[in-house]
């Protein structure tokens, strides 16, 4: 089943959603990671500028892989940004971080944005806090905060030390896959 | 030593054809001047063999042949199908030579092993020539001289001359085929010279007592010498083609299809040469007599006309011009073009052609300097980090391998953040110097925080210092809170995501 980071595949539409702090955009980052170290090219489409290159970097994405496109809010900038990216062979992962603010995206849009997909042979990845491509998606996850760990030589923490995010398939390929977890190190 | 000349016959005719392709099947002549007093400067074959012929009256040519099309002279068209037969030729031998409106000469030796015989070279000259849409007669001669009497032909596309039977043919050429000036020409003919041969014959000595410098000349060309050295030419670094009009192009829609028609031709131009642009210079004239000049950098040498035409349309948009357009030209800044291998070990990367017309729409969409390629900077300043123009094979370790990329990136579940830019300003209340709530869309309690880690810097030239804490709110998120200590603010810096 699994192409990147156990989530991502070519040629589909994956979605991760999940509130803020749930591990949505480190479980992107962790995909984008894997994409750019196997020499592929990724393209971030990212609504409100959030990226961060330094925290992305110490997780291992060769930055001078990725095409970052800041939007300045506009979520229908970011889709038609989005549609001319996976138009354009040669990537292996698009994604569009449109962070808390939806978009809209009829279901004919999305399957529209399906096929070039399939036709150009990239993974998109949709990251935001809820779903938008609907049955467009062939793989839609959940991010959930789990627990957090605090970290520090006395009682009272003086660093972040963990997030732990439970993973559950929201819309699957096939079969039903069970809830997993996974920690990131801050 | 073997030379070739190419010669496109009825030149300012030829390079109105070449602009307007559907010309090639009627009578057309070129006249200036303004009605009634236009006048015929050059007519093609066709209108040739209909009586038309240059110094006409537009009224008299059309007295000839009603049929006949006529187009103002045009200075651009000419150059740039001049330029476009050198480059023709360019194509062909690295070396030649400028020999006026619509000739090239080219230094064919050594190219036997290339291309084949004379016969060869030149028919390959000749499909160049015709490629950019000029139908040029070759011909091949020990001397430039001779090859250029031999283009005069009309009837061959493709004559060699050789050697030994060199003077025998050109002692049968008519004198119009040494090209003279009129007045010379006019005297031979008093003298009953009608032939190159018997130009030839005449006592050198006394050309020059009776005719001076142009009795000496004529004498040269007709025993077929060479009076200048071979002059190589060197080809400009901007290539320019030009399209003047009659009209106005008030749309941008009209303007591109005018465009359209300018590149098809330019690309034409490179490909023939092997040559790609890797900058577009555009020169509008306008109507208000201004020029509306701009260059377009390409991320990727192009020769192929669609690609070229989004670029520029989407400039247009862009930046529209300030009137209509009378005159479109089109430079292109050449480069040679080199092909690219991939790496056997990396996935399939976009094609850069593609890469910079998609790059060029994101630009259109969100604005140039929001799509790139993040680079950290050297600092210990929060987000510091700058934007470079995206191209893949700038990449470090992009062409080195699987394994020496992967060497460079450690493997870890990192946690990220999500950058507010700028960061927020927002109201904290403390206790104990920690921060207990925080005002972000309503107020927040903080159930746990972490910090302070205190980090400054650049205290020579912009200082700045700040205490950062980890804070978790009620709701659960995780954020970055920072207090900055040269404005005594508190800042949301990010949130961890």
């Amino acid at each position: 089943m699994i192409e990147m980071e156990g989530v991502v595949r070519r040629g589909e539409i994956t979605e991760i959603v999940g509130p803020l702090s749930s591990g949505r955009t480190s479980l992107f980052v962790s995909c984008l990671r894997e994409v750019t170290a196997g020499g592929g090219m990724a393209a971030l489409v990212d609504a409100d500028g959030a990226f961060d290159p330094s925290s992305a970097a110490r997780a291992g994405v060769a930055l001078a892989r990725v095409l970052w496109v800041r939007g300045d809010g506009r979520r229908d900038a970011g889709l038609r940004a989005t549609d001319v990216l996976v138009r354009c062979p040669g990537f292996t992962l698009v994604a569009f971080d449109f962070g808390e603010l939806p978009p809209r995206l009829s279901l004919t849009a999305a399957f529209r944005l399906k096929l070039a997909v399939r036709r150009s042979d990239v993974a998109l990845v949709l990251i935001g806090s809820r779903r938008i491509a609907g049955a467009g998606a062939s793989l839609a996850l959940a991010t959930e905060r789990d627990g957090v760990e605090w970290g520090g030589p006395t009682t009272r923490p003086t660093r972040l030390a963990r997030l732990h995010t439970r993973l559950s398939v929201v819309r699957g390929r096939g079969a039903p896959v069970a809830p997993e977890q996974r920690s990131w190190c801050a | 030593m073997p030379y070739a000349c190419a010669r496109v016959p009825f030149f300012a005719a030829a390079a109105a054809e070449r602009a307007e392709p559907t010309l090639r099947e009627h009578a057309v002549a070129i006249v200036v001047g303004a009605p009634p007093a236009t006048r015929v400067v050059e007519a093609n074959a066709v209108a040739r063999e209909q009586g038309v012929m240059p110094a006409m009256t537009e009224t008299e040519a059309r007295a000839r042949w009603s049929r006949l099309v006529t187009r103002p002279a045009s200075v651009d068209l000419v150059e740039a199908a001049h330029a476009a037969l050198l480059e023709a030729a360019l194509g062909v031998s690295p070396r030649i030579e400028d020999g006026g409106a619509g000739i090239v000469y080219s230094d064919i030796r050594g190219l036997e092993r290339l291309f084949g015989d004379h016969a060869h070279i030149a028919a390959r000259l000749a499909r160049a020539a015709h490629a950019v849409g000029l139908p040029a007669r070759v011909a091949v001669a020990t001397t430039c001289t001779v090859a250029r009497m031999a283009t005069w032909r009309r009837s061959a596309r493709v004559t060699i001359v050789s050697p030994a039977e060199q003077a025998a043919w050109l002692a049968e050429m008519p004198l119009d085929a040494l090209e003279l000036e009129p007045e010379l020409a006019a005297t031979f003919r008093t003298w009953g010279v009608r032939t190159v041969g018997e130009v030839a014959a005449l006592p050198r000595p006394g050309l020059a007592e009776r005719l001076g410098e142009g009795g000496v000349r004529a004498h040269d060309l007709a025993h077929g010498r060479d009076r200048e050295p071979f002059r190589a030419y060197t080809p400009p670094p901007f290539w320019m083609e030009a399209l003047g009009l009659d009209w106005e192009l008030e749309s941008l829609e009209s303007l591109a299809r005018v465009l359209a028609v300018v590149l098809e031709r330019l690309c034409v131009r490179l490909r023939t040469a092997a040559v790609t642009a890797d900058a577009l210079s555009l020169d509008l004239t306008l109507a208000s007599g201004r020029h509306d000049e701009r260059t377009i950098q390409l991320a990727y040498p192009l020769h192929d006309p669609a690609p070229l035409l989004t670029l520029i349309t989407l400039d247009l948009e862009a930046h529209p011009p300030g009137a209509a357009v009378t005159r479109v030209a089109v430079s292109a800044h050449t480069v040679t073009a080199r092909a690219s291998q991939a790496n056997l070990w990396q996935p399939p990367t976009p094609a850069l052609r593609d890469l910079a017309g998609a790059v060029a729409r994101l630009a259109r969409l969100v604005g140039p300097e929001n799509v790139g390629s993040p680079i950290l900077i050297d600092s210990h300043r929060p987000d510091a980090f700058t934007l470079r123009p995206f191209h893949p094979s700038d990449g470090d370790g992009v062409g080195e391998g699987r394994g020496a990329v992967e060497a460079d990136v450690p493997a870890r579940a990192q946690l990220v953040m999500r950058r507010l830019r700028p960061p927020r300003a927002v109201a904290v209340q403390t206790v104990d110097e920690r921060p207990v709530r925080m005002e972000w869309g309503g107020w927040h309690r903080i159930v746990q925080c972490a910090g302070p880690w205190r980090v400054s810097g650049q205290w020579w030239e912009q200082p700045w210092a700040r205490d950062e804490w980890d804070v978790a709110c009620g709701d659960g998120t995780l954020c970055r809170l920072a207090r900055d200590h040269v404005t005594g603010a508190w800042l949301l810096d990010a949130v961890y995501d």
